[in-house]
């Protein structure tokens, strides 16, 4: 058993845990001898702001937030591109600069189109 | 600028029958104010703000005062017939007695406005409003649809002295909580009794604490005899 | 399981560390106080000063404010409680993790300050949460929120896990929930919670 390659992997995963639920263990036992758990409604309350819970905690977001959340993402993705290019761009040629030029376009394109569209203007 | 005087013909040719007063400041500011009726108050509002030459268009602040009913004294002399024995003959006469005479002149509320001008660099020009009395009939027409900021400050005259705006898009309390009946900015505003604890006390909080106790001792002891 | 002083400090000498289970709970748990991110006045201010480079409230192992009362030990009462923010700060309490512990940071959160004699300030804020180190001032310097601090700490170290005089949080027939004050009509109701304060005698 001591031969298989993967036992010292399994004293380690065993340790891991114990490493892990060792401390809960011992607070929860902790809690056992010495502190009382003591809940309440306004303990329990949802919401944390002092004020009170009204309502559930799911609610439902307005559909026009997703598509604020993809525009976003032209201007990340943007930004994940044009960082690289102009930390190299002393070392590019025309070719690599036309190619961003087209890039940044289309993502431009995208922009415009949605701003045509009015989902920029929150209804 | 125009004077005050100015001002109150040009909104009397504007809004005929406007009925604006002058009211005089006696004290070394010297700011006299435009008292304007109700009725007419938002029309004259509008005036002065789209005005081309007055161009009231800031208005800076916005107060209340309380005027509460006052009872006036007054010493009178008044003449009327006493029948009295004179040499054993009874006579009416004629006598000149002094009475005095008591009348209450009823209070109001008063919302005061401080216009200025952004474009012709002048002000202040000051408007006061009267309710008709202090207890059921304290609507005054709102400057919020004229004067964007008085929403806050019209809000607050609500909450504290109890002027009731018309016209105001969101009238509710700003300071105390919805639910709350008195009005703290009035002069017959009674604070709740909450000084069981002063161990520092002096000069007002000292009587109040001191009234304080004696209510307490007073409840304890109607108490004990029940 | 007391030990005494004297061997402590021999043995300590010798280089043998001695402790109680007692003893080393409340090293953990004064070393790391941690407040609750939220600043009702301009005693903020004075908080916010303390928490910074030149007070460093981190020496005593409390430089992390959480914005959660889920999360915090300690609850500091920096400023003016009005009474229409008293039932939001009761709530926040109540919703802290025990063991809690509240400093009434200057003259208004103790006693109502300059706004005593106001329709809109509370008297104190221990009428309502029981409070564990006062601070006067208006507003108390740095200096004063240390030393309240270091109070707090020595409190701390005073705790006892068992007997009778252990602190609520330990015991199970000590109430854990305070009542929220609620908005009447003309002041909040109760005016002070009765389980938690009671008059102080004033001898004049």
């Amino acid at each position: 058993m001591a031969s298989n390659p993967y036992f010292s992997l399994a004293v380690l995963f065993v340790a891991a845990l114990g490493f892990g639920l060792a401390p809960l263990g011992l607070a929860w036992l902790w809690r056992q001898v010495y502190s009382p758990s003591k809940p309440n409604a306004i303990k329990n309350a949802i919401y944390e702001c002092g004020l009170e819970s009204r309502g559930d905690a799911w609610v439902q977001f307005h559909s026009s937030y997703y598509l604020y959340a993809i525009i976003f993402l032209i201007f990340d993705v943007e930004a994940v591109f044009l960082l690289p290019f102009a930390v190299a761009f002393t070392g590019l040629g025309a070719a690599a600069c036309l190619a961003m030029f087209v890039f940044v376009l289309l993502l431009v394109e995208g922009l415009v189109w949605a701003w045509a569209k009015g989902i920029l203007t929150w209804a | 600028m125009k004077t005050l005087e100015e001002i109150k013909a040009a909104i009397e040719a504007a809004v005929p029958g406007a009925g604006v007063e002058i009211v005089q400041n006696p004290g070394p500011a010297a700011q006299h104010s435009l008292r304007l009726q109700p009725g007419s108050a938002f029309e004259v509002a509008k005036f002065l703000r789209d005005d081309a030459e007055l161009a009231l268009n800031f208005l800076s602040n916005v107060t209340g005062v309380d005027w509460p009913d006052k009872e006036i004294s007054e010493k009178v002399k008044v003449t009327r017939a006493v029948t009295k024995t004179v040499d054993g003959v009874e006579q009416t006469v004629e006598e000149t007695v002094e009475e005095t005479r008591k009348r209450v002149e009823p209070g109001y509320l008063e919302v005061v406005y401080h216009l200025f001008s952004m474009t012709q660099k002048h002000g202040p020009v000051i408007l006061r409003m009267r309710t008709e009395n202090r207890s059921d009939k304290v609507e005054l027409p709102s400057m919020t649809p004229v004067w964007r900021s008085a929403e806050f400050q019209e809000r607050e005259i609500f909450d504290l002295y109890g002027v009731v705006f018309r016209g105001h898009p969101d009238l509710r309390r700003i300071l105390m909580w919805e639910g709350f009946k008195d009005h703290p900015m009035r002069r017959d505003y009674v604070e709740p009794d909450d000084y069981d604890y002063e161990p520092t006390a002096h000069d007002a909080v000292l009587a109040k604490a001191k009234a304080h106790q004696a209510a307490q001792q007073a409840a304890a002891e109607k108490g004990a005899a029940q | 399981m007391a030990v005494d002083q004297e061997l402590k400090i021999e043995l300590g000498k010798q280089g043998v560390f001695v402790t109680t289970l007692q003893e080393l709970y409340n090293w953990g748990r004064r070393n790391s106080v941690w407040p609750m991110n939220f600043g009702l006045a301009c005693c903020a201010i004075e908080m916010i000063a303390t928490t910074m480079a030149r007070y460093d409230l981190a020496r005593f192992g409390a430089e992390v404010f959480r914005p959660s009362p889920r999360q915090a030990d300690m609850m500091i009462i920096s400023g003016t409680v009005t009474k229409k923010m008293a039932p939001q700060v009761v709530r926040l309490y109540n919703q802290m993790a025990e063991p809690r512990y509240v400093i009434a940071m200057g003259a208004c959160a103790i006693s109502g300050g300059p706004f005593k004699q106001g329709y809109n300030v509370l008297k104190g804020i221990d009428r309502y949460i029981p409070v564990d180190v006062h601070i006067p001032g208006c507003p108390p310097r740095p200096e004063a929120l240390l030393e309240a601090f270091i109070t707090l700490q020595k409190k701390i170290d005073g705790q006892s896990l068992t007997g009778e005089d252990r602190p609520r949080f330990l015991n199970s027939e000590a109430p854990g929930e305070f009542a929220v004050p609620e908005p009447g009509e003309h002041d909040l109701e109760p005016a002070a919670n009765k389980n938690v304060w009671t008059v102080p005698v004033v001898i004049r």
